[in-house]
């Protein structure tokens, strides 16, 4: 019985006395068969929109801009697609020139503030532009004559009369019929999600759960936000927005989450979205001119510094780790923004990537997070960023044997810590055998398991489930509750998204303008993807329980908001 | 950018690992997930480690064993029923491994792996009841003949495979239980079914085995004699009888159950046959009743010297019997050498609805043989008087255990007659002489269970 349902029988038994018994009876009827057909359409509804978000994103990612074109003096005509072009007789290269006298790797031609800029690699011919000898880099114009190890070509203009000012933003969306078939499609898709939200708050009060109605305007605004957001969004860019309606799936799935489980943080939990889709639209608008993003990158890694020394000083601990800030009137984790930092601190363009390759400064920022992380005895996060690091680091260098060699470095280290520290080990111990330890050290993941067999397939409904009375279930065993009260499909939907993510970062460095958006991108998904696994797997006790949040999904509004900052990254590179 | 096209390989595979790790977590899921539902912490399920919630499981006469009633699980109101069929029903704190609420726990709860813990309403429905093939009041008839002596009470229809009668002693009140930790030597193995999960050392039943092996194998066997002067010199040792039976024919050694005359033949047979023949007769192999997996007997003779050969012949030496595993055998005896399955569950209880299985144990014409000898046995040792009308068929037996203790009382066999087509186990443990204390227990319920359909 909730709340919300006995609020309204005292309304009835003050009215009607008499057919009192019949009408409670009548609701608890029809909230029974309601929970009976709705726990169905949650799946079902979840692998449409999944479905419908995830084809146009595969479909749209090559633009096919053509920003010149690379004239050869036989009159071949390369198309140059890319701000940043490795020019060079490999495989890899953007623009394959095939003489023998050229290396590899020789040239990087690189469009910036409005104006093209070659420079050179090391190349064994060298370059020459106009007859004079290039250094290290050199601004040209149209109809330059470029000379790479003496084959001569010209960068000219691309052929339809377009202005070449590459902004990101190209106008907006047009009036061809595909493009209206466009909208339309995502409009309902949108639509397709609202039904499911508006069925999940439906259910939340059909359960057991104490739902009151102080929670219909937050499920409200949501909805508001998420309309709004969503016409901004088709307004100012032709590009598909799938991306974030299936960022809006996740949150309402949090926010159903928290109203089951915490449904005093509902009203936080809101007002941290709100800040990640403003946060989301800063970053976004930013990163839109790569002169900015660069900027940006400097002042975040002042940032992130500033954070971890402020971690340090003041950190709290309030579950587990010492990592929460508290100011009075609000207390939030300062390492989840450390995490955007730490993306931009990674990235560089193309021709800085391959003429300096110094990662000095990125590394020792890794360092400082590690060792941070360390003290505060966070391993979780600790994983997380050193995950990113080997990504962000191997798309830098591309050197695969010194990442095994980091990589079993760190091994070593994990190993040294865990036999010289045996209350950091102790902490594993339960690892693949909670069963044994299943009302001590293993409490947590064998409930988790529980509640997964509880739910089945479809779940048990919104707000029925027991897990959440557990302390931090919200939070490090939510897929549990996920599975409990939504079911493994839904579960899996989620799963899904999150590994999307990945994919879809990987689609969008192969077009992307910049190297730069390309490495922000794959930095963000990595954290995504192993903050997912390291919670579901840690949850289940197919990896140690670390007590990492699911992105968009987990209770709390820092992990909220910087979610939706690190999607900004995914979103700046398309 | 197709130089960092290349390098975000890290990151896919990266993924891959995650969705590998992933398909471990449902694999596990899909293998396991029954389990966890089981968990007594599970509160879909479970109040203070207790189920909420069961359905109604009822017994061949349709009589209540176990049901919820005002949200509280209630066994059968009478306290000599519900003690009897603990070991069926299964205790409330889930110690009885072997019992429904274990067992059937899914189809009690109504838990699957679709729906998960989902109940309409919350509540059960009548596809969550269950009907058992026991007769509760004939158990619990059998489980006061054995008058609280350690043992087991089996009887099963061998044309259809319905167990009518089950019970194992010691037991307690699943309504109230005892403390039992306070009475250890009371409560040994109390949540044991006795008849399913243990296995006792077989004594003179296992010369059924040995006779069945040398029907098949010596040729002539039924007219020869062998000499019994009361005991038998093998290699260092000797094999003795209680008193020397003279010439014995074979019906007249099993009938006696001669030690010398079955050692003699257990070392005609030889290691090999005799293994093959016990290993025909259900030895080392557990059968499954409704899912419920009974422990084996053991039969291992393939090392054994001359005279434990010969120990092994007269159902010593290392040989165990699971006392309802030897009732099948028995049930294949009575239905010319075919034995059906054993069940508990009436048969359209469940989904899908299995059809009984059959396997042959026995040639026919063994079969035949073996029945006329094992009648011989009441009509000329057992006494025909003790099981009038019964046509009784059985095998009496009187296992030494050692260690100065008493030996374990067995008694085995069938009704020879078309409308009760019943074969039947009692083991007593450290019961002492089996045709006198187990039969007289197997007398009782046998009587009680033919007047009961009559
Ligand atoms: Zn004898």
């Amino acid at each position: 019985m909730n709340s919300f349902r006995e609020s309204m029988q005292q309304v009835l038994q003050e009215t009607a006395g008499s057919i009192y018994p019949l009408l409670t009876d009548l609701a608890s009827q029809a909230a029974n068969t309601y929970t009976l057909v709705a726990r169905w359409l949650f799946p079902l509804l979840s692998l449409v929109i999944l479905v419908r978000c995830l084809v146009p994103l595969i479909r749209e990612r090559s633009t096919d801009t053509v920003w010149g074109y690379l004239v050869l003096a036989n009159g071949t005509s390369i198309p140059v697609r890319n701000w940043e072009n490795l020019i060079g007789r490999g495989k890899y290269a953007d623009i394959v020139v095939n003489f023998p006298v050229i290396s590899r790797s020789h040239a990087v031609l690189t469009f910036r503030n409005g104006s093209w800029t070659i420079a050179d690699l090391g190349s064994k011919g060298g370059i020459t532009v106009n007859d004079v000898k290039v250094d290290k880099a050199q601004e040209i114009q149209f109809g330059d004559v470029i000379s790479l190890a003496g084959i001569d070509m010209a960068l000219v203009p691309p052929v339809q009369n377009e202005a070449l000012v590459p902004t990101g933003a190209a106008g907006n969306s047009g009036d061809t019929d595909e493009e209206k078939d466009f909208t339309l499609n995502s409009t309902v898709t949108l639509m397709l999600l609202f039904l499911f939200q508006v069925l999940a708050v439906v259910q939340l009060f059909a359960s057991r759960a104490s739902m009151t109605l102080a929670a219909l305007p937050v499920f409200g605004i949501f909805f508001l936000t998420e309309l709004f957001h969503y016409f901004i969004m088709r307004k100012l860019q032709s590009k598909s927005i799938e991306l974030e309606i299936l960022v809006y799936f996740l949150c309402g799935l949090n926010l159903a989450l928290v109203a089951s489980a915490a449904p005093s943080d509902l009203k936080k939990q809101l007002a941290a979205i709100l800040i990640g889709i403003a946060a989301y639209t800063v970053i976004t608008w930013l990163c839109l001119d790569l002169g900015r993003a660069r900027r940006l990158k400097y002042l975040a890694l002042v940032g992130g510094v500033l954070l971890l020394i402020l971690n340090l000083a003041f950190g709290e601990r309030i579950y587990g780790a010492r990592n929460w800030i508290n100011l009075g009137f609000i207390t939030f984790q300062p390492l989840e923004f450390v995490k955007i930092a730490f993306v931009l601190a990674g990235t560089a363009t193309l021709d800085r990537l391959l003429t300096t390759r110094n990662m000095t400064a990125f590394i020792a920022f890794t360092g400082a997070c590690i060792i941070t992380l360390a003290l505060i005895r966070d391993f979780g996060t600790a994983v997380v960023f050193f995950g990113a690091f080997l990504v962000i680091a191997f798309m830098y260098s591309g050197d695969l044997r010194t990442l095994f060699l980091v990589t079993a470095g760190a091994a070593f280290a994990g190993i040294a810590v865990v036999t010289f520290m045996p209350y950091i080990a102790m902490r594993f111990a339960a690892w693949g055998k909670v069963w044994q330890y299943a009302d001590s050290s293993g409490f947590q993941q064998t409930r988790t398991m529980i509640a997964a067999a509880s739910g089945g397939l479809f779940g048990v409904g919104s707000g029925n489930g027991y897990l959440k009375n557990i302390a931090a279930a919200d939070t490090d065993l939510v897929f549990g509750i996920l599975c409990e009260e939504w079911g493994m499909l839904v579960a899996l939907c989620v799963v899904l998204v999150i590994v999307f993510f990945v994919f879809y970062a990987v689609l969008l460095t192969k077009n992307s303008r910049s190297a730069f958006y390309a490495i922000a991108a794959c930095g963000a998904a990595t954290i995504f993807l192993l903050q997912t696994a390291l919670n579901v797997l840690g949850s289940v006790d197919v990896l140690p329980l670390t007590g990492v949040t699911i992105p968009f999904i987990s209770n709390g509004g820092s992990s909220m908001v910087a979610s939706w900052g690190l999607l900004a990254m995914i979103r700046s590179a398309v | 950018m197709k130089l960092l096209a290349i390098r975000t390989l890290v990151l896919i595979v990266l993924a891959l690992l995650f969705l590998a790790g992933f398909t471990v977590f449902v694999g596990r899921y899909l293998h396991s997930a029954a389990a966890w539902a089981q968990h007594p912490s599970n509160r879909h399920f479970y109040q203070n480690g207790r189920l909420k919630e069961t359905g109604t499981i009822y017994d061949r006469r349709g009589e209540i064993l176990l049901e919820t009633k005002d949200g509280v699980l209630t066994y059968h109101p009478e306290e000599n029923i519900r003690t009897a069929i603990m070991h069926v029903t299964g205790d409330q704190d889930g110690n009885v491994a072997s019992g429904m609420l274990k067992v059937m726990w899914e189809h009690l709860t109504g838990w699957n792996l679709l729906t998960g813990a989902y109940r309409y309403q919350d509540s059960l429905s009548a596809t969550n009841d269950l009907t058992l093939t026991l007769d509760a009041r004939l158990s619990a008839l059998a489980y006061r003949e054995l008058n609280g002596r350690k043992g087991a009470v089996g009887i099963y229809n061998y044309r259809t495979g319905e167990i009518i009668c089950m019970t194992s002693s010691p037991s307690f009140d699943p309504q109230n239980p005892p403390d039992i930790q306070a009475d250890p030597e009371r409560y040994k193995g109390v949540y044991l079914n006795r008849l399913l999960s243990a296995a006792y050392t077989p004594g003179s039943i296992f010369k059924v085995v040995t006779a069945a092996a040398a029907l098949e194998t010596i040729p002539g066997i039924e007219e020869r004699y062998y000499h019994c002067s009361g005991k038998i010199l093998i290699g260092a040792d000797t094999v003795t009888c209680l008193v020397p039976h003279g010439d014995v024919m074979l019906k007249d050694a099993l009938a006696h159950s001669c030690n010398v005359a079955f050692a003699e033949i257990a070392g005609e047979l030889g290691a090999d046959v005799l293994q093959h023949y016990a290993e025909l007769a259900g030895f080392n192999s557990r059968l499954t009743v409704n899912g419920i997996k009974t422990a084996a007997g053991r039969v291992d003779v393939k090392q054994a010297a001359p005279v434990e050969l010969a120990w092994a012949g007269i159902g010593q030496y290392t040989n165990t019997a699971n006392p309802l595993a030897f009732m099948v055998f028995m049930g294949s005896i009575a239905n010319d050498g075919l034995s059906v399955s054993p069940a508990i569950i009436a048969r359209e209880n469940i989904f899908p609805a299995l059809a009984k299985a059959e396997k042959r144990m026995l040639p026919e014409e063994t079969a035949k043989k073996l029945k006329r000898m094992l009648r011989n046995n009441t009509l000329t040792v057992y006494g025909e008087h003790r099981f009038s009308g019964l046509e009784l068929c059985a095998k009496s037996g009187t296992a030494e255990v050692g260690e100065g203790k008493e030996p374990h009382a067995w008694f085995a066999g069938f009704l020879d007659r078309e409308d009760f087509p019943y074969a039947f186990v009692v083991v007593i443990e450290n019961g002492c002489t089996g045709s006198r204390t187990a039969a007289a227990v197997a007398a009782s319920v046998l009587h009680a269970a033919v007047d009961r359909y009559q």
